[in-house]
């Protein structure tokens, strides 16, 4: 499936504000409890409270992936100016398992965004072998792209990302 | 004295409204009244105000009152960048001398004109509220036009941002349904050769056939 300019994350703009485009190579499948996740699709902080499923596609279980989730519209999508924040960051996964099967270099934080609608991106990186990843020394000010390019993991093998602002009003406008 | 002047021309440009009735705005007619005196002032200004790309100082109240400026000199007033320093640049020192070499007559007849050229409700004191920059309100007035012109950019973008998000959502609505209808043409395609396999299947079952005989 190539990407064109009607591609949800081309016109989300998360191709652009966190990552190049890219080509899909495999299967990503996240599911929060009972809900999957589809580009663009609106969820709560209530409902992301814990992490959630990833499952990846592939064969070959000697390949490996690495999983970011970051959150390019920290504080707030019209003054994002701590952009991106890492919310969890899984690496030595084996293709067809998921995030349970990987190393858990930076743990699950939760989004609670308190101002606008965020998007939230969670993408997937092909290792070229086994390799040690070096935890951040912080969560905001992350920037992918440099992460990628630090560890040679290339263009995105998948990505999916979803909107998430506040549980109660006042998401989209100064209380 | 003000007041004076402003009765003068009233009459004057009742005195032509009688003459041709042809126009129904006051406001025309007090311009042809004054054009010969007014003209040549306007001319200048208009001028210097093209050449300091629109930057809307005091001098350039009068242009308010003007008919075809007007509109648009306000709409940039309305729109005008962060200018926030009142700098004196050349340009705009030679059109503030050029204003100030001439003071009684165009702010009088600025104000005179008031009540023709702009609509009904632009009272004086709206005018006087304008001029009060001179006096030093300048501050107030700019940065809230710039507070206005930045909520304005801000609210763009979040409209942007805004469809952009329903956009994305709606294409990725539309990818969905084409893969699952692929897939139910697939499955139900895959069905119906199940059920012919299997409906054949019980078309040779029914005859008993030998298959496999004994040598002895």
């Amino acid at each position: 499936m190539s990407v064109n300019n009607r591609d949800p994350l081309v016109v989300g703009g998360v191709i652009g504000d966190v990552l190049e485009r890219f080509t899909r190579s495999i299967d990503l499948r996240v599911t929060y409890g009972q809900r999957e996740v589809t580009n663009g699709l609106d969820i709560r902080p209530s409902q992301i409270l814990n992490k959630p499923r990833v499952e990846i596609g592939g064969e070959d279980l000697r390949n490996f992936y690495t999983l970011v989730m970051v959150d390019p519209d920290v504080p707030s999508p019209s003054n994002p100016h701590l952009r991106e924040y890492l919310h969890w960051l899984v690496t030595d996964i084996p293709a067809t398992t998921g995030t349970n099967f990987g190393n858990e270099i930076v743990s699950y934080e939760n989004p609670r965004p308190t101002s606008g609608i965020h998007r939230i991106v969670l993408v997937l990186f092909r290792q070229l072998g086994r390799q040690t990843v070096y935890e951040p020394g912080w969560r905001p000010q992350f920037n992918t792209r440099e992460f990628a390019a630090l560890y040679n993991l290339g263009l995105p093998a998948a990505a999916v990302y979803f909107n998430c602002q506040r549980d109660n009003g006042c998401g989209g406008r100064r209380c | 004295m003000l007041s004076s002047a402003k009765h003068k021309i009233n009459h004057s440009a009742f005195s032509v409204s009688s003459s041709s009735s042809s126009l129904p705005h006051s406001y025309s007619q007090a311009k042809n009244m004054t054009q010969v005196t007014m003209e040549e002032v306007w001319k200048d200004i208009n001028l210097a105000s093209l050449h300091q790309h629109r930057q809307l100082n005091i001098d350039h109240e009068p242009v308010l009152s003007n008919q075809n400026p007007n509109n648009s000199i306000f709409k940039d007033f309305l729109k005008k960048p962060l200018n926030q320093e009142p700098q004196p640049l050349p340009p705009s020192s030679s059109s503030s001398t050029l204003h100030r070499s001439l003071p009684p007559p165009p702010p009088e007849t600025v104000l005179s004109l008031n009540p023709h050229s702009i609509n009904t409700h632009f009272d004086e004191s709206a005018r006087f509220g304008c001029f009060g920059m001179k006096r030093g309100g300048q501050e107030s007035d700019e940065s809230r036009g710039d507070r206005r012109h930045k909520r304005m950019i801000k609210n763009r973008e979040s409209a942007a941002r805004s469809r952009a998000r329903k956009q994305a959502y709606t294409n990725e609505l539309e990818l969905a349904i084409s893969h699952l209808q692929k897939e139910n043409a697939r499955l139900k395609r895959q069905e119906e050769q199940l059920k012919m396999a299997e409906a054949t299947q019980h078309q040779t079952k029914r005859k008993l056939q030998r298959s496999w005989t004994t040598p002895f």
